[in-house]
């Protein structure tokens, strides 16, 4: 049977960073379905839509540059397949790109190892709060290392092994209720055993600076640059 | 009205991973219907978490129809996770609607829909973590208007004080018809006391607020516990139906959730009512009479609710869809028309004399997951005493059949302390079950022959208001668990399992379905010492509601398991499902001799009284053949 591997760039964007992994999964087929796609369903016990996605955003975690795949069963022109999917898409989790891969191209799930991310901090309410989120924020260092529980047992993880390039800081347009902010520019690269999830790297790095994460958002996702 | 979405969504960042699935409290879904220019505002409750309300057909009809009306807006309303009812409540953050994440203090009305006994602590927790006074005699113009309706509304009393209207029957046009009497009075300046009057004469109302509750003795001489207070106010009220249903679009506008719910499929619902008459089934007797819609009607419906809501599931619902009379031209249509779109069809509950080869291959598409069937009881003696109306061998048929077409689990489902219920019942489950096995095993080719599995899950009885049951008493919880060792122990094949539900919980349930009004001050105090989510086991604690009966001067035993003669007027006697007395005191009869009772709508009418009472008949769309 023909196989048309269609790849489909999206925005989780707005309240719906807070879906979970699955959930997104969960809404981007029956997107598909909506869309009245061709779409390849697999053999077996409990057939299924052929369907693949990238690196999982964790929850409260946005993301410009998502992708799937899906395989489709006949032709349908990239830019019609955008169209019908954006008619029944929720305007938070929007497609903006489609076209096809080869079969030789690496599945949406592996496809991207390294993935930017922007944070917005802000000033945390209450007792500890701090004073000028700039410098707060330029004052800021990578944790040495992180414990973090996977399967019951503690694995103590070193950020700077995961870090690509230097931690960005610049100064960000304030909230919307005009309380000033810093925007953090940093790529992490998934390895074989594992990766640093951003919100944990976050919630470490900023413990005890008087500074909160108003949100979270991969912006970018690409491949490990050949040197 | 206000939104509070910035503040539920500030909450939702700080606490990271401490709350619990924030796609409850998220909104936004696939297919929600928005309404910038209402004047009216209703939310409608489902008093459990998101994931159990939102698949909950009733939310879903009432909704729709409310927004069908010009001018009103239904949002839906679920109770947060306990995790979120406390930082909710810490931050100072009131229940909200979803769809304008609206403070519930803010809507002109709230519904309730009491689902099942156990929600009843879920009502005062939605209520005063919306900031609404818990009792109907506590609220004034300020406050919206609570209404409350499904299965619990025909024993209203246990929640009469909650409430300020209760809508018996199907609300598909009762609940419109009393909101617009709601706005129009409100419009025109009318009190909450004059509303309620004007309330109480539209069919299918009660409030409870305009009887009095007399003492026992005085009850029995009057014929029902509540008397009304005023002679406009009517002494007995019937349910609602909706005349319209087989004729109406089985299609209709469907929320597709982004959170995993426990049925998370498109529903498509076929048919209303069943009449096989088990003497101990509440649905049964509340949805008479039996309402088929037509294939035609429930195939495009499909059609089009998959096409909308990309599900990859769909359900025909009703309460026992294997006796719609068009049921196999149904199905195989669907499977014609989804045929290599990884789509399935099921059906949620089989009946076992209508299971046969055919529907066996007809249904659940390729997947062949577990099967369930209800036998109730373990003997026929038993079965004819319930009017379960299934023989042995329609069950050996049925495992012939399914396990024949590639299933290899099933689970059979049974009660235990029906009335007359000897210790041979019990033993029977055993061997019924062990039987049934067999029968498996044989049906399955003998390579997967170890894969075959049959489980045996067991339930308390819960006498039921509303049903010829209504007079007989629960057992007392020690011998339940009698009963239980004495079912485990009777088992001796390793391959079956026996699960049962705890009879703690069942007991419960009884008091909230036969009690009276005095029961309410029970769940008050239930609530107050801490009761919620009665429904979740990890919540549910019997100690709270054993204090809260000791301190209200109620005995939760006494309603439960107290067995009337069938002459006694019960407190429920002035809400009707349609269903005569005489004819639940005839069916009890029935039972005593071990008579059974033909099904109305496959053989002549057993004479209950709801067609001539509410003027409507059964609708079945070709000749049932049972």
């Amino acid at each position: 049977m023909a196989d048309f591997r269609l790849r489909v760039t999206y925005a989780e964007t707005g309240r719906l960073v807070m879906l979970s992994h699955l959930e997104i999964a969960r809404a981007l087929e029956r997107a598909v379905r909506r869309a009245g796609l061709p779409y390849a369903v697999s053999q077996g016990f409990s057939p299924h839509m052929k369907q693949s996605f990238g690196s999982a955003l964790p929850v409260g975690v946005g993301g410009l540059e998502e992708i799937f795949d899906v395989s489709l069963t006949d032709y349908v022109s990239p830019e019609e397949a955008l169209a019908r999917l954006q008619a029944v898409s929720a305007p938070d989790l929007m497609p903006h790109a489609a076209c096809y891969i080869t079969k030789d191209e690496v599945a949406a799930s592996a496809a991207y190892p390294r993935s930017t991310y922007e944070v917005l901090v802000e000033a945390r309410l209450g007792e500890e709060s701090c004073d000028d989120v700039l410098s707060a924020a330029r004052a800021l260092t990578l944790p040495a290392e992180i414990v973090v529980v996977r399967k019951k047992k503690e694995r103590v993880l070193v950020p700077a092994e995961f870090m690509v390039g230097a931690l960005e800081i610049e100064p960000a347009e304030p909230g919307e209720e005009g309380q000033s902010r810093a925007r953090l520019r940093f790529t992490l690269e998934s390895k074989a055993t594992g990766s640093l999830r951003p919100d944990v790297l976050l919630e470490h790095m900023l413990d005890g600076t008087g500074l909160r994460a108003a949100s979270i958002l991969r912006t970018k996702q690409s491949e490990i640059s050949k040197a | 009205m206000q939104n509070l979405w910035p503040r539920i969504e500030g909450l939702l960042r700080d606490a990271g991973r401490d709350i619990g699935r924030p796609a409850r409290y998220l909104n936004h879904e696939w297919g929600c219907t928005y309404k910038e220019d209402a004047d009216y505002h209703f939310c409608m409750v489902y008093p459990d978490t998101y994931e159990l309300g939102q698949p909950n057909q009733a939310v879903r009809i009432l909704c729709n129809v409310v927004n069908a009306v010009d001018g009103m807006y239904a949002e839906r309303g679920y109770l947060p996770a306990a995790d979120m009812i406390d930082l909710m409540r810490r931050e100072g953050v009131p229940a909200f609607s979803l769809e304008s994440c609206a403070p519930l203090y803010e809507f002109d009305a709230v519904g309730f829909t009491l689902s099942h006994e156990l929600v009843a602590t879920n009502v005062l927790e939605m209520l005063d973590l919306g900031n609404i006074p818990l009792r109907a005699a506590d609220r004034d113009e300020s406050h919206p208007l609570i209404v409350a309706g499904g299965p619990c509304a025909f024993n209203a009393e246990p929640y009469s004080a909650f409430f300020d209207v209760f809508l018996l029957g199907e609300g598909e046009e009762s609940l419109p018809e009393i909101l617009q009497l709601h706005r129009k009075m409100k419009r025109a300046g009318a009190t909450r006391g004059e509303f309620l009057r004007a309330a109480s004469h539209v069919d299918g109302t009660y409030v409870p607020s305009l009887y009095e509750w007399l003492p026992e003795a005085e009850a029995q001489q009057n014929g029902a516990w509540a008397r009304p207070l005023f002679d406009d106010v009517p002494a007995h009220i019937d349910k609602r139906v909706w005349k319209d249903f087989a004729t109406s679009p089985a299609w209709e506008p469907t929320i597709v959730p982004f959170a995993e719910l426990v049925h998370d499929r498109l529903n498509v619902e076929i048919l209303r009512g069943c009449t096989r008459g088990c003497r101990f089934c509440q649905a049964g007797m509340m949805y008479r009479p039996v309402r088929e819609r037509s294939a035609d009607n429930i195939v495009s419906a499909v059609q089009r609710g998959l096409a909308e809501t990309g599900y990859d599931e769909v359900s025909l619902t009703s309460l026992s869809s294997t006796d719609h009379s068009q049921i196999e031209e149904i199905l195989r249509r669907l499977n014609r028309g989804l045929e290599g779109k990884g789509i399935s069809v099921s059906i949620p509950s089989q009946r076992l004399d209508s299971f046969g080869v055919e529907m066996a291959e007809l249904v659940a598409g390729g997947k062949r997951g577990g099967l369930t069937f209800a036998p109730e009881a373990g003997t026929q003696r038993l079965r004819d005493v319930i009017n379960k109306g299934v023989t042995e061998d329609d069950l050996f048929g049925a495992i012939d059949a399914a396990f024949a077409a590639g299933w290899r689990r099933c689970k059979l489902y049974f009660m235990i302390g029906l009335p007359t219920e000897t210790d041979d019942d019990i033993k029977g489950i055993a061997s019924l079950a062990q039987r049934a096995y067999d029968r498996a095993k044989k049906a399955t080719p003998p390579e997967a022959r170890g894969s075959v599995k049959v489980s045996i899950s067991c339930a308390l009885f819960v006498p039921k208001a509303q049903t010829p049951f209504q007079w007989d008493g629960q057992i007392a919880t020690e011998e339940a668990h009698r009963r239980i060792n004495l079912l485990r122990s009777s088992v001796k094949y390793r391959a079956v399992d026996v699960h049962w539900h705890e009879p703690d919980v069942s007991l419960v349930e009884a008091m909230m379905s036969r009690g009276g009004r005095e029961v309410c001050d029970v769940i008050e105090t239930a609530w107050k010492n801490g009761a919620r989510f009665d429904a979740w086991t990890e919540f549910f604690s019997l100690d709270i509601w054993r204090a809260a009966c000791e301190a209200c001067g109620v005995d939760m035993q006494a309603i439960a398991q107290g067995a009337h003669d069938t002459s006694w007027v019960t407190p429920w006697d002035h809400l009707s499902v349609g269903v005569t007395t005489k004819f639940f005191q005839h069916e009890r009869r029935l039972a005593a001799q071990e008579r059974t009772t033909p099904d109305c709508s496959y053989e002549r009418c057993s004479a209950c009284g709801v067609c001539p009472k509410l003027d409507i008949d059964i609708q079945c769309q070709e000749e049932r053949h049972g």
